[in-house]
């Protein structure tokens, strides 16, 4: 009972006591952190329940029995019940606000009823308008028939979700009919846009009336899902609430105006005579269809009955409304509610209306139940094959199925039979949905992630989401191709939206092309266009680019290679036809003459942007788009970790070079005759073992003659006055020997023993193999291939013996000391660590880019020190295990990006992050882990990582980041996102991805900027250097063997911080990028500048203040800067105090 | 700083509350500021160590991390000879570790601002330092003696890290010599030990585990625990749960209240959610 109490107990002291500190390391970011949850956020902190004896006592009544049952069985847990209901009281409209709408909603009413007539007119005449109001129309082509006139209207209705009770924040719209009386209208209306653009006076009509009132708050125009002929008015009230809710105004033809059957998809109501203006000789007979301009009128007619269809489905079930309020969050979240072709709230309910129906779900189920179905109902069907229809009894003139397949991509046919409602959507849109649900229900079911914040509170944007993602930046470009694909009835059929009717083409043409190195091709949907009453409607194009998004196949998406059919098989013609001048006629190795095509590429980095190519060949090839048309954001990232001249490449060749090295290092140390005891392990314990090293080692050979030479051994050896040598990555690998009785049992005596192997192995492998050795007793530097090795043998009781002693009674006691802990880190946990990532990257071939970028943007923020490199590729392991609601990245680009996103939105002080390396947790293991974690929430790190292997310590991450330096990292991380997807995003952006790179600091107090000369990895810099310097090193394979030692790890800017951490650790903070930084950043800690009383163990760097009797001390500011100076001798340039910024 | 320098005429030892005489140090001759040393004669009642003298030892105060042994044993030789510097990260009593280990074998020293113990050859040195004016700085670097920092420290630094692979081996052997010799005389202690438990005068014997000679073990601690909680689960094995009603509803009663716990506490985690708008989808 006790140790549940404390369950719930949070971390009260971690901020409030600290929060002096926070401010002072934030204080200059302020301006830049403007999210209002994190101001009140922060103050927010649990108390344990409370509930007296009495009250968990005292009998049950019958419904807090049912009450708590049904939590325990319908929802796995109370919790996600709890969570349901919190998001649906966040997204449902407040009664206040309902009561806003209704009143405004009278007032245009009545305003509407009261049009003033106008005299009858022809159709094209637009004298009777005034200037200030336009036609929201595009008239091409300009002649119509027919007359209009302004009447005041037949009826005006509420319709759509607002009447249903199923309208939800935020975008709040009501949705108003607004019935145009039968005397403007004639029933051939229906033919060459007639109908349309009355409807589109009658709109403007309004619009000039309402304009002189003023009870509304703007006027703009719209139309519904980007059809053009389809414009609504959008009213917003006046005052303060305007933009709380908008009204859409759409105008329709009295009911039963028009016969459906005119609308069968198979009819034409748009003549191409009329249409291109060309006198032809069709009959209406041989006319092409017209399917997308017969559902977009047909639509008009139908929006009061499908309310009254909604309404009374909806009546019966309690949850249908809430049912759809979740799924338009889950829709939303994943950017498929609005634009043309989306699947929206509409639709949504249509199809709980469906499954309602056929009794897929019952009606006493709950909004959580009705949701789990609905998405299992789209994940198992496909309604691109086989379409669905609410139609009970459909009359015989409905059209059939088989109709509706044949000109519409997706099928769902409303309650009337006559009208398809996903008339606009794309397969590849409804693939998406599918997609997403089913990835959905994947992670529902699986019980070790927390689905609800996953899928329902994850917003899922393309740029996070795709691998890759291409924009169409001039979309007029695509008119030409409706030329080259010869689309011009198709053209007709969308009254010459030239965008929509390219797009369902240049999709499947994709789709082909790319065959079997996507799973998933989406694009973005084109947003409603909106403009004002005053101003003509935007063109076609006028519309943000199109984005589309691939999901790769890693295994299958680099491949150089399109094999296509035998040169001699019917299909190759088909091949050829596809691919153009780039298929060529190959011979395999196995014999085989096939048609092929073979894409550029050699490194890894080049081979993972295959896809580009092909995109760009196909669409120049088959729709006249240029590949200047064409932004595509798959790599942009990948500069500021591309190493090599000759061959660009992002590390995987080079990584792949030290791994092959290291393997035959390791076989011959097993090999290795001559030791008093055998080897039993080799394990490499270096981030380059799992490639995940920033920059991996290069084999370098030596210019001799640049160093000075030790006098013994003829080692190499830094000169003073040069340029510093390049600087040598020891690779860090364990030789663990075979135990033995003869290893003693004293931590000195085995300290020498291990010295002697260090000596032994060096002397054997000289002898051997020639390789030049230097031991140690810490260690053996190997001297390999251009590469150094720095092998450590262990003793695996070591650890065990330094955590035992003897105690004053003789007893043997076992404490564990931090000697033991780091010692067990380096021998057993970052081996195993490396091991197991290593098997990650072989499973996932962009898991090693995205640590490479991860760590680049740590290092280059100035984090390096606090989020270390096993915690960095421990999360960005997270990443991949456990990539709900995404799926595992599948390039560097979007794990980078979802990187950002973990460390910006993960709750670090609720949840422990849990890493499951090669899935060894069990459910019960996660509970384990998230009790454990919350029962000592104070005691543990800020920033919790656990692991199979290590479950309650969250060893990766004891010594940092601190709650301040977490709380920084949170807020450049989620700048560094935003910043950088609105980069990628907007085309008219000059690209320069590297300001994420770039660290502000201004923050620090002193900037200590170094001398280029001296820092070894200048060349790694984000922003290549100007100059550089001859380092005595030239990239490029040694011989295998001997030769004089080079430099090992000789880096004196790493020396220098050493130094000044360990001098003025109490007193300040210095942070410098490891790669290639030439400043270091100082910032004093908050507290360092208060007197404090003297005392002998505290006075480093103090000079000491007298006040009568009391002695205060206070940091010796001027002898600390000048020490800086003394003790970076050579290697500083210049000190740059800001002295106005700190006081005592 | 400024008003302690003020209230002191200059040429006098500046003594602090606490009985510290500030001294002052820079680094070169050319150095604008200054640290302060702070000194006092060593004293402690316990401490009755043989290298530090109580009359002979002054206990000095922040010593900048680039001041080696060297350096202050050259620095106070100003007040007379100095015969041993003990530099410290911290205060407090010097424990003697057992055997000499060779430098290369020392874990790397910490390099920050240290207190030192030094030893001068006469006691009236002390009084000479105590008494040096505090506008006179010692200072770190002299012409005659540069000491290095920065670059040239580092490369000296690395060259150091250099020990020839057979004057390694030469420490390793000699020190494993000693570890050996050691054991054996520990092993012949045991053996004798393990002797005079033999028969006793009335002709009792004392019966220990394990073969004769070999080391008797210690207890361990893990051991001792391992039986107490056998002992505790013996006792809980015996006991009975749902033999009387009123146990049985006592578990009934237990469970709702879990129910009634848990339903409480994720009403609470909702509510701290809901109030840092955890639930606004957007």
């Amino acid at each position: 009972m006790k140790k549940k109490l404390t369950v719930a107990d949070e971390p009260a002291e971690m901020v409030p006591s600290e929060s002096h500190e926070e401010e002072e390391n934030d204080a200059p970011c302020k301006a830049k952190r403007s999210k209002p949850e994190d101001a009140g956020g922060e103050e927010m902190v649990y108390h344990p329940v409370k509930l007296s004896r009495s009250d968990l006592y005292r009998p049950p009544s019958a419904e807090e029995l049912n009450q708590l049952k049904e939590a325990e069985s319908l929802f796995h847990c109370s919790l996600l019940k709890m969570q349901m209901e919190e998001l649906l009281k966040e997204v449902a409209l407040s009664e206040r606000k309902k009561q806003q709408i209704d009143s405004f909603i009278q007032t245009v009413t009545m305003l509407i009823q009261t049009v003033p007539e106008s005299p009858e007119v022809e159709v094209s005449d637009l004298s009777w308008l005034s200037s200030e109001v336009k036609v929201p129309f595009l008239l091409v082509p300009k002649a119509t028939k027919g007359k209009f006139h302004m009447v005041p209207p037949a009826s005006v209705d509420l319709i759509g979700s607002y009447p249903l009770g199923t309208c939800t924040k935020p975008r709040i719209r009501v949705d108003l009919a607004v019935t145009i009386p039968a005397d403007v209208l004639h029933p051939k209306d229906v033919v060459n846009q007639r109908y349309p653009r009355k409807r589109a006076l009658y709109l403007a009509g309004l619009a000039q009336y309402l304009a002189s009132s003023s009870e509304i708050g703007s006027m703009r125009y719209s139309c519904l899902h980007g059809n053009r002929l389809r414009p609504v008015l959008l009213l917003t009230p006046p005052g303060k609430d305007s933009s709380s809710f908008t009204v859409h105004v759409h105008a329709c033809p009295p009911p039963g105006f028009f016969k459906p059957s005119r609308f069968h998809p198979q009819r034409n109501n748009i003549r191409t005579e009329w249409y291109t203006g060309l006198q032809t000789s069709q009959s209406e007979g041989t006319e092409p269809p017209t399917p997308h301009y017969n559902s977009s009128v047909l639509g008009d007619l139908l929006p009061r009955p499908h309310l009254q269809f909604l309404s009374a489905v909806g009546s019966q079930c309690s949850a249908f409304t809430d049912g759809v309020a979740l799924l338009k969050v889950w829709l939303r979240q994943r950017e498929l509610d609005q634009g043309t072709g989306c699947f929206n709230g509409f639709l949504a309910s249509m199809l709980l209306a469906y499954l309602l129906n056929s009794h897929r779900i019952s009606n006493s189920m709950t909004a959580y139940q009705l949701l789990r179905n609905t998405l299992n109902f789209l994940a198992t069907t496909d309604l691109t094959v086989n379409g669905i229809s609410l139609a009970k009894d459909p009359d015989s003139s409905a059209p059939s199925m088989a109709d509706f397949h044949n000109v519409f991509q997706v099928v769902f046919v409303d309650p009337s039979g006559h009208l398809n409602m996903c008339a606009d959507m794309t397969a590849c849109t409804y693939k998406q949905l599918q997609h997403e649900a089913s990835v959905s229900m994947q992670f529902w079911d699986n019980p070790t992630v927390d689905g609800f914040h996953g899928l329902l509170m994850t917003p899922k944007p393309m740029i996070r989401t795709s691998d890759h993602v291409f924009q169409l930046c001039e979309l007029v470009k695509l008119q030409s191709s409706c030329k080259k694909l010869d689309l011009l009835s198709e053209l007709m059929d969308h009254s010459g939206n030239y965008v929509h009717t390219a797009l369902p083409f240049i999709l499947s043409l994709l789709q082909q092309g790319l065959g079997q190195r996507i799973s998933l091709l989406t694009h973005s949907l084109s947003p409603d266009p909106e403009w004002s009453v005053e101003s003509e409607a935007p063109k076609h194009k006028a519309q943000p680019p199109l984005c589309f998004g691939l999901l790769l196949r890693p295994e299958l998406a680099a491949s150089v290679l399109e094999r296509g059919p035998p040169a001699d098989s019917p299909k190759s013609a088909e091949f050829r036809q596809l691919w153009g001048s780039r298929s060529e006629l190959r011979r395999f190795q196995d014999g085989a003459i096939t048609e092929a095509v073979l894409w550029d590429g050699e490194s890894m980095c080049q081979k993972r942007l295959v896809p580009r190519q092909i995109i760009t060949h196909l669409l120049q090839l088959h729709a006249d788009i240029p590949e200047s048309a064409i932004r595509y954001l798959g790599a942009l990232l990948d500069d500021v970790i591309k190493t090599g001249s000759e061959v660009p490449s992002t590390g995987e060749e080079e990584s792949l070079l030290v791994v092959q090295s290291y393997d035959d290092l390791s076989r011959k140390l097993w090999r290795l005759e001559g030791l008093p005891l055998s080897v039993t392990a080799v394990q490499g314990a270096h981030p380059a073992l799992r490639y995940t090293q920033v920059f991996p080692p290069v084999p370098l050979k030596l210019d001799y003659s640049f160093f000075d030479r030790e006098k013994t051994s003829r080692s190499l050896m830094p000169k003073e006055g040069k340029p510093c040598p390049a600087y040598i990555t020891p690779i860090k690998v364990i030789c663990h020997m075979e135990g033995s009785g003869k290893w003693p049992h004293d931590r000195l005596a085995i300290r020498y023993i291990r010295t002697a192997f260090h000596i032994r192995m060096g002397e054997l492998l000289k002898k051997h193999h020639n390789y030049t050795c230097k031991p140690c007793p810490t260690h053996l530097d190997v001297w390999k291939d251009g590469l150094v090795f720095r092998i450590q043998v262990a003793y695996h009781r070591e650890p065990q013996v330094l955590r035992e002693s003897v105690n004053a009674e003789g007893l043997l006691v076992v404490r564990d000391s931090e000697e033991a802990q780091a010692l067990e880190m380096t021998t057993i946990h970052k081996p195993l660590l490396t091991s197991t990532l290593h098997g990650l990257q072989q499973e996932h071939p962009s898991f090693g880019a995205v640590c490479r970028l991860a760590k680049r943007w740590l290092g280059a923020q100035l984090f390096s020190e606090d989020i270390t490199e096993d915690t960095a590729d421990l999360l960005v392991a997270s990443l991949f295990l456990q990539p709900a609601p995404f799926t595992p990245p599948g390039s560097p680009q979007v794990g980078f990006l979802r990187f950002l996103h973990l460390l910006a939105s993960f709750d670090w002080r609720n949840n422990p992050l849990i890493v499951n390396l090669n899935n060894q947790l069990a459910v019960s293991d996660y509970t384990e882990v998230k009790n454990d974690f919350l029962a000592s929430r104070e005691s543990l790190p800020v920033m919790f990582i656990a692991t199979p292997k290590e479950k309650k310590q969250s060893m990766w991450t004891k010594k940092g980041p601190t709650v301040q330096m977490l709380q920084r990292v949170v807020m450049v991380a989620a700048e560094s996102l935003k910043l950088l997807e609105h980069q990628l995003m907007d085309s008219n952006e000059i690209q320069d991805v590297r300001v994420v790179m770039r660290p502000p600091l201004d923050a620090y107090d002193v900037l200590i900027h170094l001398n280029p000369k001296q820092v070894p990895l200048l060349v790694q810099a984000v922003d290549p250097p100007t100059v550089t310097f001859r380092r005595g090193a030239v990239a490029g394979s040694m011989s295998q063997s001997g030769g004089a030692l080079p430099v090992v790890d000789y880096n004196p800017v790493s020396l220098y911080l050493a130094e000044l951490r360990e001098a003025f650790e109490d007193l300040a903070l210095f942070f410098c990028d490891p790669h290639g930084g030439t400043v270091i950043a100082v910032l004093w800690k908050p507290k360092a500048f208060m007197p404090t009383p003297f005392k002998t163990s505290q006075l480093s760097a103090r000079s000491v203040e007298v006040t009568g009797d009391e002695a205060k001390t206070i940091p010796n500011i001027d002898a600390i800067l000048e020490d800086f100076q003394v003790m970076g001798k050579g290697l500083i340039k210049s000190m740059e105090a800001r002295t106005e910024k700190w006081s005592f | 700083m400024a008003p302690s320098k003020k209230k002191h005429a200059s040429n006098q030892a500046c003594v602090i509350p606490g009985g510290f005489t500030v001294l002052s140090l820079q680094f070169s001759s050319v150095s604008v500021a200054q640290h302060k040393l702070y000194v006092k004669e060593h004293k402690v009642r316990a401490e009755r160590s043989s290298h530090r003298p109580m009359d002979r030892t002054l206990f000095v105060l922040n010593i900048p991390p680039y001041c080696s042994e060297d350096v202050v044993k050259r620095m106070f030789s100003e007040f007379g000879s100095v015969q041993s510097v003990e530099l410290r990260d911290h205060p407090g009593s010097s424990h003697e570790s057992g055997p000499k280990i060779s430098k290369v074998f020392r874990p790397a020293a910490k390099q920050g601002f240290k207190v030192g113990y030094v030893v001068f050859e006469n006691a009236s040195s002390i009084k000479a330092a105590k008494s040096h004016p505090h506008n006179v700085p010692l200072v770190v670097s002299t012409k005659e003696h540069p000491v290095r920092t920065g670059t040239q420290k580092w490369i000296q630094q690395y060259s150091d890290s250099f020990v020839h692979t057979d004057k390694l081996q030469q420490t390793v052997d000699s020190f494993m010599e000693g570890y050996d010799k050691r054991k054996k005389e520990e092993e012949e202690r045991q053996k004798e030990e393990a002797e005079q438990q033999q028969e006793d005068e009335e002709g009792w014997v004392k019966v220990t585990r394990g073969s004769k000679g070999t080391k008797a073990r210690p207890h361990s601690e893990a051991a001792n625990k391992k039986t107490l909680q056998k002992e505790i689960r013996k006792k809980k094995r015996k006991e009975l749960m749902n033999f009387y009603t009123w146990q049985h509803r006592n578990t009934q009663k237990e469970h709702i209240a879990e129910l009634r716990k848990k339903f409480e506490e994720d009403k609470q985690r909702i509510a701290l959610l809901r109030a840092q708008r955890k639930f606004k989808p957007y």
